[in-house]
C-alpha cells in the first residue's frame, strides 16, 4: 500500500517550479512572499521549540486580500524537508490550492513556487502546510507552519473599531495512552499566538472599543475552549462564514481549523485573561492578557463551571423548507485496531487513504455528505476548495444557514452537510487532525 | 492514563534455606509458595491523583505442597484472596496496601499479613522511550504462612508498548528483615510479561516469575522457584481491571499448579467537571 509519505515522494516536486508564465514570473515583487524557514519559538524563556516557520514569525504574517483581486505569490522553501502551502477555504485550483492528494507540487527543499490566486470567497480563512508527520511530533501542523488570511468583501461592513487575529496552538507533543487505551498525542505546551499565558505582549484595547477578534484553532489535533473573564463574545461567523444568528455566547469551541469572528465589547475595564477553559490546559498556558489602558494589577480570570457550545443556534430560525434535492454520500468512519501500542488505521468506508473511494461529482450538482461517525473519537471534518452547508450536527433537526468548511463530527453520531460542486478538480477531505490524517483519514472527490 | 494494559504489578518472594539439603528443599517448596498472594508483573504507570484502585487477587493451588513442615501450613489446595488498595498521589507517585487472607480445608479463613508499598514513576514530561518506575514493599505475615516474618523489596519497573505488543520486566530484590533468612542478604527474583493484543479487549501472553536465591550464589535450579503462567488481560472498561491465568511450576521448590484472577476497579475521589 502506498502511504501518505510515500505518495508525497511519488508527486512531482517543484524544485524551482514556476507556475506562472514566464511574462508574470518576471515581474518584481510579488504581493505576497512566504519565505518557510527553521525557526525556535520562545513560547515562554523556559520553554523553546524548534521548528517552522512563515517567514520568520509564528503565528506567520497575516494577507489582507480584496476578494477577486488577483494576488502573486512566491514561496521559497529554505527547510530541509519538502513542502506545500495550503490556502484553507479559499475556491482555488487544485494545482495551487495546496495538498498534495489534489496534485499541488510539492516544494523541494532550497526550492520556490510562484503563481497567482484569485481569493475567494470572502471572510476569515488561514494558510498552513499540509505533509505528513507521521510519528515526528514536530513536524507538519505539529509545528509553527500556520498564518492568516482576511479575504475583504467588496462591500465588507465594519461594525466595529479594530480586529485582533489570534492563534491557538499546542506545543511539545508526544503519543501517550489514554483512558480509551489508545495512543494519543498530548501536549506539554499550549500557546495563544505563540506565547504561553503571561510571556506574550497583552492585547491592549481602550473603553467603550468593539474589537473584532478573529480567533483560529491551528492546533494539529486539540479541540480548544475559550472565555475572556468579564466579557461575552457576539459571534458573527464561523469559518470566515457570517452566520444566519450571530449570537451572544459566554465561550467558544474551535476544532483544529476552525475559525471563529467575534465582536467582544470593551465595556469593563481592568485586566483580564482570555483563556482556554479547561483547567490543565490553561495551566499549560494557553490564555493572553487583555488590557484596557490605564490598568493595572493583576490579570483576573473567572473559572466557567462548564463547556456550553452548539452549533445549531447559529443557524436560521423557523422550520427548514425541504431543500433542493441533493445526491446522498454516505461515508462512515472507523478505525482498525492496530494495537494499544499503535495509532488506529482510520477509515471511510472501510478504506484507508490512497484506497479510500474517489465519488465522481459533477458541476453544478448538489451533494450532501452523510458522515455516521462509528468511531469514539470526534472528527473535525474538511473539505477542501469549497464551502458546505451543515444541515444536520449532534443530533440537529435540519438546519440552514450555517456554512462552514470544517465541522466537528462527533463520535457515535451522524452529521450531515451540502454543498454544490461548483469548483472543478480534484478535492480533498480529511479529518483535520493531523496524526488521523496521516493514518488514512482521507479521500478525494473527482470530477466528472 | 496509559491504557488497561496496566493490569500487571506484581511480586514474588523468595528464601534461601540454611537447612540440610534434603531439609531445604522441602522447606523452600513451602515459604516460597506461600508468595502466591498477589501474583503479577508490575507496569511502570502509577494510579492517577485522586484516584483509588481496588483490587483483588485470587489464587487457588490445585497441586502443591502437602506436608506441615517446620509449623508452616501447605499450600496443597490453598486459596488466597488478598486486597490491594492503591492510591495515586499525584501524577508520578501512588502508594499501595495490602491484606493477605488465606482459606483452606483444616484451618478456615486466616489473616496472612498486611503490606505497604510505595512507588514513583518516571513523569511523562521526562519523554522516556520506556515506562520506568522504582517500588518498594515492606510488610508482615504470620509465621504459620512464612517463616520470614518481616518482608522487604526493591523492584524497579520497566515496560513498553509497541504495537499490538507489550512487555514489563520486573528485576525485583528482597531482604528478610526478620526470620530464618535475616542474615541470607539480598534475593534475586525477578519477573517478566509478554502481552499481545488480539482485539482491543483482549490481550494475552505469558508471564514468568523466578526465585533465583541469593545474589551472587543462585541456588541450583531445582531450588529455584521458576513459573510461567499464561495469562489474559480483558480491557472492557477503563475502570476495570481483569486478569486470569495458569501457571506451572517445573521445579522442585514450586507449587506445580496455580490458578490465579485479578479483579480490579478505578474509583475516582471528588466531583470531576469537564473544565477540571
Amino acid at each position: 500500500m502506498i502511504t501518505r509519505r510515500q505518495f508525497g515522494r511519488l508527486s512531482g516536486l517543484a524544485a524551482g517550479t514556476v507556475l506562472l508564465s514566464p511574462t508574470l514570473r518576471a515581474s518584481t515583487a510579488p504581493d505576497i512572499a512566504l519565505e518557510i524557514a527553521p525557526y525556535t519559538l520562545e513560547a515562554s524563556p523556559k520553554h523553546h521549540f524548534r521548528t517552522l516557520a512563515y517567514n520568520g514569525k509564528i503565528p506567520g504574517p497575516l494577507f489582507r486580500m480584496r476578494q477577486g483581486q488577483a494576488q502573486t505569490v512566491e514561496i521559497r522553501n529554505a527547510s530541509s524537508e519538502a513542502e506545500v502551502v495550503h490556502w484553507h477555504g479559499l475556491f482555488l485550483p487544485p494545482e495551487i490550492d495546496g495538498a498534495m492528494e489534489e496534485g499541488t507540487p510539492m516544494i523541494a527543499p532550497g526550492g520556490s513556487v510562484r503563481y497567482s490566486l484569485k481569493p475567494d470567497p470572502p471572510g476569515f480563512r488561514w494558510f498552513h502546510t499540509h505533509t505528513f508527520a507521521g510519528k515526528d511530533l514536530t513536524k507538519a501542523q505539529y509545528g509553527g507552519l500556520h498564518g492568516f488570511v482576511l479575504v475583504e468583501a467588496h462591500d465588507a461592513p465594519g461594525a466595529y473599531d479594530r480586529e485582533v487575529f489570534i492563534a491557538l496552538h499546542d506545543w511539545g507533543g508526544h503519543f501517550e495512552g489514554g483512558d480509551d487505551g489508545f495512543m494519543n498525542p498530548v501536549y506539554d505546551v499550549s500557546t495563544i499566538n505563540g506565547k504561553m499565558l503571561g510571556f506574550g505582549e497583552p492585547v491592549r484595547v481602550k473603553q467603550g472599543e468593539r474589537v473584532l477578534m478573529h480567533m483560529l484553532n491551528s492546533s494539529p489535533t486539540e479541540v480548544h475552549w475559550i472565555a475572556l473573564a468579564g466579557h461575552r463574545f457576539h459571534v458573527a461567523a464561523l469559518d470566515g462564514n457570517a452566520v444566519a444568528q450571530p449570537q451572544t455566547v459566554e465561550m467558544l469551541r474551535l476544532a483544529p481549523a476552525e475559525r471563529v469572528s467575534a465582536v467582544v465589547e470593551m465595556k469593563a475595564p481592568g485586566k483580564w485573561v482570555m483563556g482556554e477553559v479547561r483547567k490543565h490546559i490553561q495551566s499549560a498556558g494557553m490564555g493572553i492578557v487583555i488590557e484596557y489602558a490605564g490598568s493595572g494589577g493583576n490579570p483576573i480570570w473567572t473559572q466557567p463551571e462548564k463547556l456550553e457550545w452548539n452549533y445549531r443556534q447559529f443557524a436560521a430560525a423557523g422550520e427548514v423548507q425541504s431543500a433542493e434535492e441533493a445526491t446522498r454520500i454516505e461515508l462512515t468512519f472507523d478505525s482498525k485496531f492496530e494495537g494499544h501500542g499503535s495509532e488506529e488505521r482510520w477509515r471511510i468506508n472501510g478504506k484507508s487513504y490512497p484506497d479510500t473511494e474517489e465519488p465522481l461529482l459533477k458541476n453544478g450538482e448538489r451533494y450532501r455528505l452523510v458522515m455516521k461517525n462509528d468511531s469514539m473519537d470526534d472528527h473535525p471534518m474538511h473539505l477542501h476548495r469549497h464551502t458546505f452547508e451543515v444541515r444536520r450536527v449532534d443530533g440537529s433537526p435540519e438546519l440552514k444557514g450555517l456554512r462552514k468548511d470544517v465541522v466537528l463530527v462527533a463520535a457515535k453520531s451522524t452529521a450531515e452537510v451540502e454543498f454544490v460542486a461548483e469548483h472543478p478538480g480534484r478535492t480533498l477531505f480529511h479529518c483535520h487532525q493531523q496524526d488521523h490524517m496521516d493514518r488514512g483519514f482521507m479521500m478525494v472527490f473527482r470530477y466528472a | 492514563m496509559r491504557s488497561l494494559l496496566r493490569i500487571e504489578r506484581g511480586r514474588h518472594r523468595l528464601r534461601a534455606s540454611l537447612l540440610a539439603m534434603g531439609a531445604v528443599l522441602m522447606l523452600a517448596q513451602v515459604a516460597r509458595a506461600q508468595g502466591n498472594y498477589e501474583i503479577q508483573v508490575y507496569g511502570a504507570d502509577t494510579v492517577a491523583p485522586k484516584s483509588l484502585m481496588v483490587e483483588l487477587h485470587s489464587n487457588y493451588t490445585p497441586t502443591g505442597q502437602t506436608k506441615l513442615i517446620d509449623g508452616v501450613y501447605p499450600t496443597n489446595h490453598q486459596e488466597h484472596e488478598t486486597l490491594e488498595l492503591t492510591q495515586g498521589i499525584n501524577d508520578w507517585s501512588e502508594i499501595g496496601f495490602y491484606v493477605f487472607t488465606s482459606e483452606q480445608d483444616g484451618h478456615g479463613v486466616q489473616w496472612v499479613g498486611d503490606h505497604i508499598r510505595p512507588r514513583v514513576r518516571a513523569p511523562d514530561k521526562w519523554h522516556l522511550p520506556v515506562g520506568l518506575s522504582l517500588s518498594t514493599e515492606i510488610g508482615y505475615q504470620r509465621a504459620v504462612y512464612s517463616p520470614d516474618t518481616w518482608t522487604w523489596e526493591i523492584r524497579p519497573i520497566i515496560d513498553k508498548t509497541m504495537g499490538r505488543w507489550y512487555l514489563a520486566f520486573n528485576p525485583a530484590l528482597e531482604r528478610t528483615l526478620h526470620g530464618p533468612d535475616v542474615n541470607q542478604g539480598l534475593g534475586f527474583s525477578p519477573g517478566a510479561k509478554v502481552g499481545y493484543d488480539f482485539t482491543p479487549k483482549i490481550n494475552c501472553g505469558f508471564e514468568y516469575y523466578a526465585d533465583y536465591g541469593r545474589l551472587g550464589t543462585f541456588d541450583s535450579l531445582h531450588e529455584q522457584l521458576q513459573q510461567l503462567f499464561a495469562v489474559t488481560d480483558l480491557n472492557v472498561s477503563p475502570k476495570w481491571e481483569i486478569n486470569f491465568g495458569v501457571g506451572l511450576g517445573p521445579t522442585a521448590a514450586t507449587d506445580h499448579l496455580i490458578v490465579k484472577g485479578i479483579l480490579g476497579r478505578h474509583f475516582d475521589w471528588g466531583k470531576k467537571s469537564a473544565v477540571d
